[in-house]
């Protein structure tokens, strides 16, 4: 799992993560993803490269997501693919983290 | 691979319970799908099944011990129809009677994790326990084409 991470206007950080979001993938990304989560307060991570998401991956986008959202900060997912979409409509983590389709809202969501 | 002298063909993966040996399933699982035609959204399924099935067998039914064997068997039953069987010598234990823990909220206090059956009875099309004389069996069954396990 590869991960980028830029800073866009606004405030914004961009992180966009390439691969499976399985047990390895996910323990490669929780503590880069935990660094974020300490320090950032709109988040928007891009999951079109995503091919895999597992119960543990959810875990590492749920964790930082409670946190910046603790911290008064939002987090949005954007463009999963349709079975990555499924898994996490199936696990609710849709209703804490808001997924967009379109770059534009999910920017804009973050504002 | 096995030909078990049906149209059925069988395959076997090996493994011990340790979850690094988790990180085997995709590849076996992309050689199974090259060589059985077996649907993208459907090795997907399987992937996400075996992860969340076997890494319950290695944390909670072996409670970490380590080299304790699980054996996964592939079957292509008929065209685009596939079984996962899962077996273990954990003690006793049918995850089919597991309750569903609450889906991921925006409720402060709901729990991170516990999706695992959820997502496997989402995904799966069939799923059948039955105790075996030496542990647990798990049976998997996929479809290119119909609906899911409804969750209980």
């Amino acid at each position: 799992m590869a991960m980028v991470i830029e800073e866009l206007e606004g405030g914004i950080t961009k992180v966009t993560l390439d691969g499976k979001l399985d047990i390895a993938g996910a323990a490669a990304v929780d503590m880069k993803m935990n660094v974020i989560a300490g320090s950032r307060k709109a988040v928007l991570v891009d999951l079109q490269q995503v091919s895999f998401l597992g119960s543990m991956g959810l875990r590492s986008l749920v964790a930082p997501a409670r946190a910046i959202k603790g911290r008064g900060g939002k987090m949005v997912l954007f463009g999963p693919n349709e079975l990555v979409e499924k898994v996490l409509k199936t696990s609710g983590t849709d209703t804490l983290i808001p997924v967009h389709h379109e770059l534009q809202s999910a920017l804009a969501a973050l504002q | 691979m096995i030909a078990n002298g049906t149209n059925q063909t069988q395959d076997r993966l090996a493994l011990q319970s340790r979850l690094s040996e988790i990180a085997q399933v995709p590849a076996w699982t992309e050689d199974l799908a090259s060589r059985y035609a077996i649907p993208g959204d459907v090795q997907f399924a399987m992937d996400l099944c075996l992860e969340e099935v076997l890494s319950n067998i290695i944390r909670h039914g072996y409670a970490g011990a380590q080299d304790r064997p699980v054996i996964v068997n592939f079957t292509k039953l008929r065209e685009g129809y596939f079984v996962i069987v899962v077996d273990d010598e954990a003690p006793y234990f049918n995850p089919l009677d597991a309750p569903e823990l609450p889906m991921v909220s925006p409720a402060e206090q709901s729990r991170i994790g516990g999706q695992g059956i959820r997502l496997v009875r989402q995904f799966a099309n069939t799923l059948d326990y039955e105790s075996t004389p030496t542990g647990n069996r798990l049976r998997i069954g996929f479809s290119a084409a119909g609906p899911q396990v409804q969750p209980k």
